[in-house]
């Protein structure tokens, strides 16, 4: 057992209410520079929907992440064949129009405007060129808007829904949509890592944060084609590849990121898990339907004695320890079983992981009157008018199975909250709802407490980095403090 | 850029200038510094007989038979070292000569000292006396050349039949008349009327057995062209004399006209071979919503 220390996220996505407040929080803190326009390091698609870059779950047209080929896993987009052949140009990345042109407005105009008979606008001007532009594309361009013949119908969660369940899916009173908030996964076995020719991406030892070497990057843009979820995003104006950084500058200090920290619907959660590295790369391979149960395998259980010990024989923190044990994350993934990897069959092992949304039943509209084909207005998973196949394709690696019983117990606790609050349905049901849900009452009762009351502290519990001992293995601070004092990094020099 | 003078009419290649004076350069340092090492007969063989004989009758340059007779050897000497400056002096005698020989003036060889042209001067002096000279030069007939002359000659110029001692085919740097479509090389002038240039079979020939200039002397100073490629290569160039030149502008306009449309063509041919590639994803799902009038 080789313990390690990651720090991993869930959002809950039955709380997220597309308000778009992570990504600005995000934008204004890190990509409002030069070269940064069109990154969203924190975006929000609406789904069904192509999301940002369009069409990035479509890997047929990408080739981003792992494949199995025999016994070996392999970069699909790279790999020493296709080093050379590609070495000025990786033939499968997104271009601008995929991503889409920045723009921002000539507000100037509002109040520089000569007087005339009509009011003054602030017309687009595209961040490239500077000219004016018409609009035609956003990184969410069919923001609230579910059925869409151009983006929503183009899903590849579709793959696998009839003809019928596509066209429900856009017709009237039928259409559904929810939203999907991403940042970079933070992945146990990152493609974009494995991909750089330079050696520029690194996983941080103690928290398990993919991060980009600033000074040696070389702009190859291997990570940017290797990333399933088109999480690395090439600076044209420093020429180096850009990523989340989970603000570990904010984490360091005790601060949640500002994405989590700023999400107005409370969905987003953070804690430490502790991890078996062994046991990764024979994780990784294994069939599409056992990902998701061999990924909550490698997830190691904080409370265990022997996984403490040999936790704290590589070196982690009692105070990483008790982190762990009080992690959110641990409890949804692990323990509940409600929160599932986005798109694992990628085989990067994200840590990231998604409550997926109860949706609204179907309906049919006879006559003028709208009969909803189940009472249990939001309930009915099965008639949910998101098809679970849609839900299997996003969430479980192609599998029903794992969708249906992260939205079983949900509803299982809706019943049961229900049962208590209002008392409109009786005891028994709700019992007999739980018992199906493989949930207990006292289960029940701490993911209503987790979900609907939680508090600043319930939802971020941030480890203390101890980043005084991980400098400590890089340089001595005596030493340092007497060559060029605290406060620089290099000596000041004479001379210009 | 030192050329022979003789070619001064030819019309201008194609080659660039910076390379041509690279090649001539290397040329100079080449030849100048072998120069010193070989003896007098060497010398006379690869720099004056191409214009010169003894007792061979005169070719570009006078027959130099008796020479120390009809000049001081002073003078002579002088104008070895520099024949320009002679002529430029305006030396009634340089003039002379310098008419005979079809105003081509008479160049400086390479590693002239005052001691070698004493040397060489010894040389001619001594050979003049022998009845037969070792330099009275290829005596080539003047029956005319068969039909299978010219065709041996061109077999040798486009390098079908190699040079029996290893020289390199005058295609390599020189065109021709019958030189179909990319012509022949460009680093020397077109050959169609050497034949006229150099006055007829017995110049062109003796230019043959010992080539002259900065570019030919290195190439073929150890490959020097047998008797029999000689004269087959003198039917040939008489028989290309009837034709004009061809047209080295015509050549080259046909040369960019092939490579454009070799690059289209390879091009084209790319385009197909990766037709599936990968050019962007959401421009298409637009332009195909579009088309289905969506």
């Amino acid at each position: 057992m080789n313990v390690r220390s990651q720090i991993a996220m869930v959002f809950h996505l039955d709380k997220c209410i597309g308000c778009h407040t992570c990504s600005i929080a995000c934008k204004n803190v890190w990509t409002d520079r030069k070269g940064t326009e069109y990154m969203w390091w924190n975006n929000v698609e609406t789904k069904p929907g192509t999301g940002y870059p369009t069409k990035w779950e479509d890997q047929e047209k990408y080739k981003g992440g792992w494949e199995k080929k025999g016994d070996d896993l392999q970069i699909r987009s790279t790999g020493k064949a296709k080093v050379v052949p590609n070495i000025f140009h990786n033939p499968h990345m997104p271009s601008m129009d995929d991503y889409y042109e920045p723009w921002t407005y000539d507000y100037q105009n509002l109040f520089n405007a000569p007087e005339s008979d009509d009011q003054p606008t602030a017309r687009p001007v595209s961040m490239v060129t500077g000219e004016e532009i018409a609009v035609e594309a956003g990184p969410n361009w069919d923001d609230d808007l579910g059925g869409s013949s151009i983006y929503a119908a183009n899903d590849a969660n579709l793959e696998g829904l009839s003809e019928q369940q596509r066209l429900q899916l856009s017709s009237v009173e039928q259409l559904v949509f929810f939203y999907l908030p991403r940042i970079c996964n933070h992945c146990l076995n990152p493609c974009c890592v494995a991909a750089c020719p330079s050696g520029a991406l690194y996983k941080r030892g103690e928290d398990g944060i993919v991060l980009i070497d600033q000074q040696r990057c070389r702009a190859w843009r291997a990570c940017v084609a290797a990333c399933p979820y088109k999480k690395v995003y090439y600076n044209w104006f420093t020429g180096k590849s850009e990523k989340c950084i989970l603000c570990f500058p904010r984490l360091e200090t005790g601060q949640a990121p500002a994405c989590f920290h700023s999400c107005v619907g409370r969905i987003r959660y953070l804690g430490v898990v502790l991890y078996d590295a062994d046991r990764l790369e024979e994780v990784a391979k294994l069939p599409n339907d056992e990902l998701i149960e061999g990924q909550r395998s490698v997830i190691l259980d904080p409370n265990d004695p022997a996984v403490i010990r040999a936790a704290r024989e590589n070196g982690i923190q009692d105070g990483v320890i008790e982190s762990a044990q009080k992690s959110p994350v641990y409890q949804m993934v692990k323990v509940w079983k409600i929160a599932l990897p986005p798109h694992i069959e990628y085989r990067t092992l994200p840590m990231l992981f998604y409550v997926p949304p109860l949706a609204p039943v179907q309906a049919n509209k006879t006559n003028d009157t709208i009969d909803h084909v189940s009472e249990n207005l939001f309930h009915d998973i099965d008639q949910a008018r998101v098809p679970m196949r849609y839900f299997a394709n996003l969430f479980g690696a192609g599998n029903e199975g794992p969708v249906r019983y992260a939205l079983a117990k949900q509803k299982a606790v809706r019943w049961h909250r229900r049962a208590i609050t209002v008392g409109d349905v009786d005891r028994a049901t709700a019992d007999r709802m739980l018992r199906e849900a493989d949930c207990t009452a006292e289960e029940a009762e701490a993911i209503y407490q987790l979900t609907s009351l939680c508090t600043f502290e319930d939802r971020f519990v941030i480890p203390p980095m101890y980043r005084e001992q991980a400098v400590e293995m890089l340089k001595d601070p005596h030493e340092h403090r007497q060559s060029v004092g605290f406060g620089f990094s290099a000596g000041p020099k004479r001379g210009l | 850029m030192r050329r022979p003078k003789n070619q001064q009419n030819e019309p201008k290649t194609a080659i660039p200038r910076p390379l041509a004076a690279a090649a001539a350069v290397l040329a100079w340092l080449f030849s100048s510094a072998f120069a010193q090492a070989q003896d007098t007969p060497d010398y006379f063989r690869q720099n004056c007989m191409n214009c010169h004989t003894i007792g061979g009758g005169r070719l570009t340059g006078p027959d130099l038979k008796d020479v120390t007779k009809r000049q001081t050897r002073d003078w002579l000497a002088n104008f070895l070292t520099n024949p320009k400056a002679v002529l430029d002096s305006g030396d009634p005698y340089a003039q002379k000569i310098f008419e005979e020989s079809r105003r081509v003036p008479m160049p400086m060889a390479p590693g002239m000292t005052r001691e070698r042209a004493e040397k060489l001067l010894d040389l001619i002096e001594a050979e003049s006396k022998l009845p037969e000279s070792q330099f009275k030069g290829l005596q080539i007939s003047t029956a005319p050349f068969t039909a299978a002359d010219v065709q041996a000659g061109r077999d040798i110029f486009t390098g079908r039949q190699r040079l029996a001692s290893g020289g390199t085919a005058c295609i390599a740097c020189h065109s021709i008349h019958d030189i179909a479509a990319l012509g022949g090389g460009l680093l020397g002038p077109d050959l169609t009327n050497v034949y006229d240039r150099l006055k007829g079979r017995a110049s062109l020939s003796a230019w043959l057995v010992a080539p002259g200039t900065e570019t030919m002397q290195p190439a073929f100073r150890n490959h020097p062209l047998k008797a029999e490629e000689i004269h087959s290569l003198v039917a040939y160039f008489e028989d290309a004399a009837r034709y004009r030149p061809a047209d080295p502008t015509g050549d080259r306009v046909t040369f960019l006209l092939l490579g454009l449309f070799g690059a289209a063509a390879l091009l084209f041919a790319f385009d197909g071979a990766w037709k599936w590639r990968f050019r962007g994803v959401r421009r298409p799902l637009v332009d195909a919503a579009h088309k289905r009038g969506a």
